[in-house]
């Protein structure tokens, strides 16, 4: 039990070659990652070393960067509202510190064309990120938490259950457990049609424990489907540190007895979570099947909603008082928040020469800017038509009211 | 005696029996054992039976359910409380397992476990999967398997004790609703009956049907009735399965007028089976129901307050059926 705590133990970690060569790139390039994990099962590259993110155009580099800022400042301004504005009433999970796993991941797919042609994702109940990621409108997604007629859901979603079909964003789940079976019957589609597209599944550490964890990787890994199982391990599965439900370090080792790749990334370098997704996501397109990443995170809040944050500091120390299993220690937090997933990713580019100090300055102050309109947006649409809850229950009609009797 | 919250009394009436039987365990997830009270010595089931008897698991009610179930059959007593968020994960080992093996051991099986299950708030916000009430339709139907949903402190003590000493499998459900509710509880242990309905108010103008956190919107409206003049008959059903019929047909022959009151879905809510034993019974009543309409709870507030079923919606239709 003891050293179970120390699973994220940087100092711990074997490197592989090639994980050595990729530090030794960033070390030449003068990027912010200090550490890299590494995977017991390592990937044949047939001669190239994996480092996918040397192919990225300047564009789409700064295009990542933009994203990361995009999440980060999308919550960061509705933390505040939480705890600022007595008339929001948004119920957010929030994703802060785990920025580049959606956005690496979601680099690596395809965006675009509905159901049928882009790649699906699928997420949990922290949906901010991957919905960004994917390419979610900010606006209407703020609208949503808020429960607006306008919002992307048309207020029936709020937070946790927010989706958009047309970029392939398959959902927001509140529940632990059914997401990545449903994501794996996606897949399973997919190659019956012979579309090309890839499913994504993200889940957090808490989602090892359930039955469902297995029934997915079992079928897709018998099937070979186009399925890949991201877990986001932040340490903590609502209260409870994932040492309460796992009894292993590394949750990607639980890919070695479906006979499928387990990957280890960290989760707060967004290249490197780029490189091991590009790897994951052209294996499954090529038909061979599945692939387990866990990329080691970190959230900089609770598991729900603001307490023990302060309006305008990043991440939360104080006192949680649902936190009854498990204390995220203020040290903790802010250890991790030494390796920011903004900083690391601003620092590489700025080390590639793709942007400069100003340039990253100005890309950070614009996303400040647009997110705050879409929050101010958001704040004028109309609320929701009591009656129309009786709507959507069938594509068809709507449902009898009975609440009067 | 002091006045004590829902959990506290709840969680009274568990330490006591664990105290008794050295062998019984209990699983959560989420939801520590741990309730505190003014005035009296804080209850922690975790840290004062240890964890090998009291253990927090993942987030999996199946396993939260089966274990319990496992434990019933190799002879010890054991209890889960299992989030509302996870309310119909476990419903198999509930429904074929622990509701059928009496049944198929011929009458062997030994079950001396209760599964505790969190119905939600009916929170505005929370949307589809977190504010559904409906699980009172789901494990009610189920035979073999005692469904209980007290709506007071003193009433969960009292048949938390009883679930835990009866023999059969007893679904336990526990409407988060009532979290805040505090009232009279006694100290010592005592048992409350899971086959009796109790009557709040007494009268003979109409007869109001319901449970868990509906009573105290019942209980709310007909104050305000009884005001207006008229005399409720407000009966609180404690238990699902059993049902007592005993005393809804009492009521209803003298008031003629049966009004139920559900925040779970209309289809099947508790409700229809009250109003369907009575009518098997009694003749010349009327009949209505109140029940949360059959669509999954949105979660815009507008929507979702509108939509659930409140003690207003109760004066207004018990008014319009005495009238």
């Amino acid at each position: 039990m003891a050293n179970r705590n120390d699973a994220h133990a940087r100092d711990a970690q074997q490197k592989s070659p090639s994980a050595t060569r990729r530090n030794f790139l960033q070390g030449l390039a003068g990027a912010g990652a200090a550490i890299s994990f590494s995977s017991k099962i390592a990937n044949a590259q047939q001669g190239e070393i994996g480092y996918w993110a040397k192919d990225l155009t300047d564009a789409q580099l700064t295009n990542m960067f933009s994203t990361i800022l995009r999440i980060r400042w999308y919550e960061r301004t509705l933390v505040d509202k939480m705890l600022t504005d007595s008339n929001y009433r948004g119920y957010n999970h929030f994703y802060v510190g785990q920025e580049a796993v959606a956005t690496g991941v979601c680099a690596a797919l395809k965006n675009t064309g509905g159901v049928m042609e882009a790649d699906l994702i699928y997420s949990t109940h922290r949906p901010s990120g991957h919905a960004i990621a994917k390419g979610t409108d900010i606006k209407k997604m703020a609208a949503e938490y808020d429960f607006r007629a306008t919002g992307l859901n048309k207020g029936y979603a709020g937070e946790m259950h927010i989706s958009d079909k047309s970029i392939g964003f398959m959902g927001a789940d509140g529940m632990i457990g059914p997401g990545p079976v449903i994501a794996t019957g996606s897949a399973f589609a997919i190659r019956a049609r012979g579309s090309k597209q890839v499913v994504v599944n993200f889940g957090g550490d808490g989602t090892y424990a359930t039955p469902h964890f297995h029934s997915a990787l079992n079928n897709a890994a018998l099937l070979k489907l186009p399925f890949i199982y991201v877990i986001e391990n932040n340490l903590y599965h609502q209260y409870a540190h994932y040492s309460w439900s796992c009894p292993m370090k590394d949750i990607a080792e639980a890919a070695a007895p479906y006979g499928i790749p387990g990957v280890i990334v960290d989760g707060q370098d967004v290249m490197q979570v780029y490189n091991v997704a590009k790897t994951a996501v052209d294996r499954a397109r090529a038909g061979q099947g599945p692939t387990l990443i866990e990329a080691k995170t970190y959230r900089y809040y609770n598991h729900w909603g603001a307490p023990g944050a302060k309006p305008g500091e990043l991440g939360a120390f104080g006192y949680d008082p649902l936190a009854i299993s498990s204390f995220r220690p203020e040290r903790e937090v802010r250890d991790w928040m030494t390796r920011d997933p903004v900083d690391i990713c601003r620092n590489t580019l700025i080390g590639w020469k793709v942007i400069d100090a100003a340039k990253a300055a100005a890309m950070e102050a614009a996303i400040k800017q647009e997110v705050l309109d879409a929050v101010a947006w958001a704040d004028k649409q109309p609320f929701c038509k009591p009656e129309d809850g009786l709507k959507n229950v069938f594509v068809e009609g709507s449902v009898l009211p009975r609440q009067f009797g | 005696m002091a006045r004590k919250s829902f959990m506290y009394s709840v969680l009274e009436a568990v330490q006591y029996e664990m105290r008794e039987d050295k062998n019984m365990i209990w699983i959560f997830e989420l939801t520590p054992p741990v309730a505190s009270n003014p005035g009296r010595p804080v209850i922690n089931l975790e840290t004062e039976f240890g964890r090998l008897r009291v253990v927090n698991t993942g987030i999996d009610e199946n396993w939260m359910a089966g274990c319990v179930l496992g434990a019933g059959l190799a002879g010890s007593k054991a209890a889960t409380y299992i989030p509302y968020q996870g309310a119909c994960m476990p419903f198999q080992m509930i429904q074929n397992h622990a509701g059928k093996l009496r049944s198929m051991t011929g009458g062997d099986a030994s079950m001396p476990v209760v599964f505790i299950m969190e119905m939600t708030g009916q929170t505005a916000g929370f949307a589809g999967q977190h504010s559904d009430y409906e699980i009172d339709t789901y494990y009610a139907h189920i035979a073999g398997v005692k469904t209980v949903i007290p709506s007071t402190p003193a009433d969960a003590k009292g048949m938390m004790a009883s679930a835990i000493r009866d023999p059969n499998p007893v679904v336990f459900l526990y409407a988060a609703g009532l979290r805040e509710l505090v009232e009279e509880v006694p100290d010592e242990q005592y048992l409350t009956p899971l086959d009796k309905a109790a009557v709040r108010t007494t009268g003979s103008d109409i007869t109001i049907v319901s449970s868990g956190a509906g009573m105290p919107e019942v209980l709310d409206a007909a104050e305000k009735l009884q005001k207006a003049g008229m005399k409720v008959e407000a009966i609180d059903l404690r238990s699902l399965k059993p049902i007592d019929t005993e005393t809804l047909v009492k009521s209803v022959q003298k008031t003629k007028r049966l009004l139920t009151f559900d925040q779970s879905y209309y289809t099947l809510c508790p409700g229809a089976e009250v109003i369907a034993r009575v009518a098997e019974n009694v003749s010349g009543a009327k009949f209505k129901r109140i029940a949360f309409p059959d669509a999954p709870p949105p979660a815009a507030p507008e929507m979702f307050n509108w939509m659930r079923p409140n003690a207003d919606h109760i004066v207004a239709a018990a008014k319009k059926f005495v009238a």
